[in-house]
């Protein structure tokens, strides 16, 4: 993933020149056959979602599948209204706070083990193979064992408690791999510039550090938000007795047939391009602003 | 305790990263207070190491180093007032050159108008000031210098230490940013220290030249005599400009001694303040590539000369003002005549063409 | 100026900025792992009642089982069919953005597309698949309004087919990211080269473009193994239930309390997992791959 932003860095991206297409003229016939390739892809990656979020507008007569039968926003109501569709609302609000708390703590530590990392330290590959661990483990797996582990403390499992660790497991180590990517692009000799001028610890981290890695921390707050958001092999044993979002959906696709699954799924992706859109704009605002005030 | 003058000393420094090697070897050197000193040698001589150690970001593993008469080992770069200009500058990206300038006024807690005013005067005082709100990126290599070199003078050091301040730029702007360094340590009147690999931009603005080699000074000295006057072997060859030969003594006679070689007559070089050299000893000497004469077979030696190398040429560069002509006098080491262009051309040699190479016989000097 | 022998200083610092990652790693991955493999020695009284003390019956149970080798075989399957497709797909996508595209700003831009739907649920991505490929789907529709075939296929949801095209549906991204940012950083020049010393297309790509992208490939490789085999609710949902994998049927089996042999067999599953990462971790050192 990282390399979405630190190409958004815009400092040092892929080379311009293309040799095997050359940078004018005729292109060679493979570019065509791979631009076709890539417009299948996105046309297969984006085409489906696009499918539910046309036919989550039906009026009541809606079914599973094309074709269209009438327009309304019925099954929205009905989603936030009908009992047997679940407590949507309230595992909506319990995912975003959720989210909110999961993409704080992961901005924190992800930084700090950012900064950790920049220098190697006795016993620094446990912990970096501790947290690739983390990530390629089976998350129902690790979830279960959490469940146990909170069973066995006696401790009662809960979405803030038990569900909160089991996704900081997740979106902790694609935060710190981010941070990793961001950091490799920042200079050490910025470090000591600001020792050498006089700036303490804290103030280098504060002057320095943050601000020029902003866009990577943005990112990192990316990853942190929409993994937790929707997070749901490691939620399943730990969540307790209140569902998140993408808990309440699994239980909707085991029993619910009405377009009201699809509603779901719009006004959740809908939250989801919200957050990645106000992301990105923030990353392009903060490169936007550094390029415009060169011109004053 | 406060450090008011800029003279330096390092006392038996050393500095090792690996506990086994040392990459800086027991290096005594005193620099006098608004001293221009270079440092010279080739990457991983350790010249850079010394600089760091001078300007606090590195620990010296064993020695002493002295700053204005204090012991500095162990106090932040501030408390030492020496400033440092790193190589290829580390200017903030995401400062202006203004703020920039103004970090270090910043982080000491100066209010905004008053940091912001000083920073304006030093932002015209290395004529920056229609750039004063641009990113470091939207500047060109010239122009960052002058920003790295404000940053650092604006927090009043007694030191400036420079890391190859020049390297980013092209020659024609290294030229032209060297007088303006030589401008700024007059006008600002505090001690320099520059780490360079190139002769010519040490031997152009330093007061004090020091030569390294792995981790130890080679010679240090003015520098006219470091490059008139090489040490041995390494300082000559390294600073260029010299012919090295190295012999066997035939004989010591008085105010010379004459070296066994394949040319009739040997080599006669003066004694000079050497005299410890005796018959059988083998002995380097270096002779000055400009100081070198050609002269076709037949022709009279211009007077003063006793040493002839008959030699033919191997190869010939036209260099401007002179002619650089490649011979093989000396069988292993490489012999350069610097001739100059009017004269080279009054009788232009070719490749293969076989002269005699000579030279007055007071230019020819021993080495240690 | 690299010390072999990092100062004690350096390491307290070190490990004062990666103790909030620890502090979380131990109770929430270690923990939890070294949990599931006590239960898998515990015995159990069939009611999701866990007896303390050690048996080896949950493992010789699972593995006289003969479900437990078609679990595996359905599991390596799906694993090397996706990872076939996601790889292919990847591979030529990446090599599209990289080296065909001659905007840079739109490279980046046509990447972030091809990235955007990873940070949405994957689970309303799955499902999405119903309208197109259910048996009154938009494709039977299409298929038979072109005379293709008289019957809707039924093969096309709720089937094998089904899982793997939901798999490469999420999963390509991941050989995509890694697969790009190898590629990226090959210097151009290098191909100029190649094309001067007479080098064809073919040659380029096998002596160039993908010797040079191994590291991304096995970082890609790495991502869609593991979540492959760690997978449930795609199998479960996109096969109808017809099928199931090794951490499906585990699902099934925490879902009726059956918690020691869940537990043996999840051990087992991380055991052949942690095998098959290793060996792609020989190939290549991830972590200068990814601090770089």
């Amino acid at each position: 993933m990282s390399a979405v932003l630190t190409d958004m860095q815009g400092a040092v991206a892929p080379a311009t020149t293309k040799a095997i297409a050359p940078s004018r003229g005729q292109r060679p016939w493979t570019f065509y056959v791979l631009a076709s390739l890539f417009t299948l892809y996105v046309l297969a990656l984006y085409g489906p979602m696009i499918c539910i979020y046309i036919l989550s507008f039906q009026d009541i007569r809606g079914g599973l599948v094309f074709p269209m039968k009438g327009h309304s926003l019925h099954w929205f109501v009905d989603l936030f209204t009908q009992v047997r569709t679940g407590d949507v609302k309230g595992s909506f609000d319990r995912s975003i706070k959720l989210a909110v708390i999961v993409t704080i703590i992961t901005v924190v530590i992800s930084f700090l083990a950012g900064l950790g990392f920049r220098r190697r330290f006795a016993g620094d590959a446990v912990v970096f193979y501790m947290m690739i661990g983390s990530l390629v483990a089976p998350g129902l797996v690790l979830g279960l064992g959490t469940g146990l582990l909170f069973q066995a403390l006696g401790l009662n499992a809960s979405w803030y408690t038990s569900a909160l660790g089991a996704q900081l497991s997740w979106t902790l180590p694609f935060g710190v791999l981010v941070m990793f990517a961001v950091m490799s692009r920042y200079n050490r000799a910025w470090d000591e510039a600001a020792y050498d001028l006089g700036a303490s610890r804290w103030q280098t981290i504060w002057l320095v550090i943050v601000p020029v890695l902003a866009p990577g921390i943005v990112a990192v707050a990316l990853f942190g938000f929409t993994l937790s958001y929707d997070e749901f092999a490691r939620s399943l044993q730990t969540a307790g007795s209140l569902n998140t979002l993408p808990l309440e959906i699994w239980s909707m696709t085991l029993n619910v047939t009405s377009p009201s699954l699809y509603a779901l799924g719009t006004v959740t992706t809908i939250i989801s391009f919200i957050v990645i859109g106000a992301s990105l704009g923030t990353i392009v605002l903060i490169q936007k602003k550094r390029g415009s005030r060169a011109k004053g | 305790m406060t450090i008011e003058r800029g003279d330096i000393e390092l006392a038996g420094v050393c500095k090792s990263f690996d506990g086994v090697t040392n990459v800086v070897d027991g290096v005594n050197l005193k620099i006098a207070d608004g001293a221009y000193c270079c440092f010279i040698g080739p990457s991983g001589c350790g010249k850079t190491t010394i600089l760091r150690m001078i300007a606090g970001h590195e620990d010296p593993t064993a020695g002493e180093i002295v700053i204005g008469g204090q012991n500095v080992v162990g106090l932040a770069p501030v408390q030492r007032r020496t400033a440092m200009m790193f190589q290829s500058y580390a200017l903030f990206p995401h400062l202006t050159v203004r703020d920039n300038i103004a970090f270090a006024l910043r982080v000491r807690g100066l209010s905004k108008a008053d940091r912001l005013r000083a920073a304006d005067a030093m932002i015209e005082k290395v004529r920056l000031t229609s750039f004063a709100d641009r990113l470091p990126a939207q500047l060109s290599g010239g122009q960052q210098q002058r920003v790295a070199l404000a940053r650092a003078a604006i927090t009043e050091p007694r030191v400036l230490l420079l890391d190859e301040p020049l390297s980013a730029l092209d020659e024609q702007l290294r030229v032209q940013m060297r007088q303006e360094l030589r401008r700024m340590q007059q006008e600002l009147g505090i001690t320099f220290i520059h780490v360079t690999h190139t002769q010519l931009e040490a031997i152009a603005l330093a007061d004090l030249v020091v030569v390294m080699e792995q981790g130890r000074i080679k010679q240090a000295g003015r520098a006219r005599d470091v490059y008139a006057h090489p040490h041995d072997r390494y300082v000559a060859e390294f600073m260029g400009g010299q012919n090295v030969l190295s012999g066997r003594v035939e004989k010591v006679n008085g105010a010379s001694f004459v070296l066994a070689q394949a040319a009739p007559g040997g080599i006669e070089v003066p004694l000079q303040a050497r005299a410890k050299i005796s018959v059988g000893d083998t002995v380097d000497i270096a002779v000055r590539r400009d100081d070198v004469t050609l002269v076709r077979p037949g022709q009279a030696l211009p007077a003063g000369c006793s040493t002839s190398l008959p030699s033919r040429v191997l190869a010939i560069e036209y260099q401007g003002y002179f002619v650089k002509v490649m011979l093989d006098a000396v069988p292993d080491d490489e012999f350069v005549a610097y001739v100059p262009e009017k004269t080279f051309f009054a009788d232009p040699l070719n490749v293969g063409d076989v002269v005699l190479a000579t030279w007055t016989t007071d230019r020819a000097r021993p080495l240690a | 100026m690299q010390s072999s022998q990092t100062p004690p200083r350096a390491n307290l610092a070190g490990w004062l900025c990666v103790s909030p990652l620890v502090a979380v790693l131990v109770p929430f991955f270690v923990a939890p792992i070294l949990v599931v493999l006590a239960a898998s020695f515990f015995a159990t009284d069939g009611f999701g009642g866990l007896t303390p003390g050690f048996t080896l019956s949950n493992y010789i149970e699972v593995l006289h089982s003969a479900l437990t080798l078609k679990l595996y075989l359905a599991t390596i399957k799906f694993t090397v069919l996706t990872w076939i497709f996601t790889l292919i797909i990847g591979f030529f996508v990446a090599y599209f953005l990289v080296f065909h595209v001659r905007n840079q700003l739109l490279a980046i831009g046509l990447f972030l597309l091809c990235t955007v739907p990873f940070w949405t649920s994957n689970i309303i991505r799955m499902i999405s698949w119903i309208p197109l490929l259910g048996k009154e789907g938009l494709i039977n529709q299409a298929l038979l309004a072109t005379g293709a075939i008289h019957q809707p296929l039924e093969v096309l949801l709720f089937s094998d087919l089904a899982v793997v095209i939901a798999y490469v549906h999420q999963l390509t991204i991941f050989m995509i990211v890694p697969i790009f940012n190898s590629m990226a950083r090959i210097d151009k020049k290098l191909i100029e080269a190649a094309i001067d010393a007479g080098a064809s297309r073919f040659d380029i790509m096998r002596l160039i473009v993908v010797p040079m992208s191994k590291s991304g490939i096995a970082l890609g490789t790495i991502f869609v193994v593991s979540i492959v085999m760690g997978d449930f609710f795609v199998v479960k949902v996109m096969s109808g239930g017809g099928s199931a994998s090794v951490v499906s049927a585990f699902y099934e089996d925490v879902g009726v309390l059956q918690y020691p042999t869940a537990a043996a067999s999840a051990v087992l599953l991380t055991l052949v997992l942690v095998a098959v990462v290793s060996l792609i971790l020989r190939t290549v050192d991830i972590r200068q791959e990814i601090t770089r």
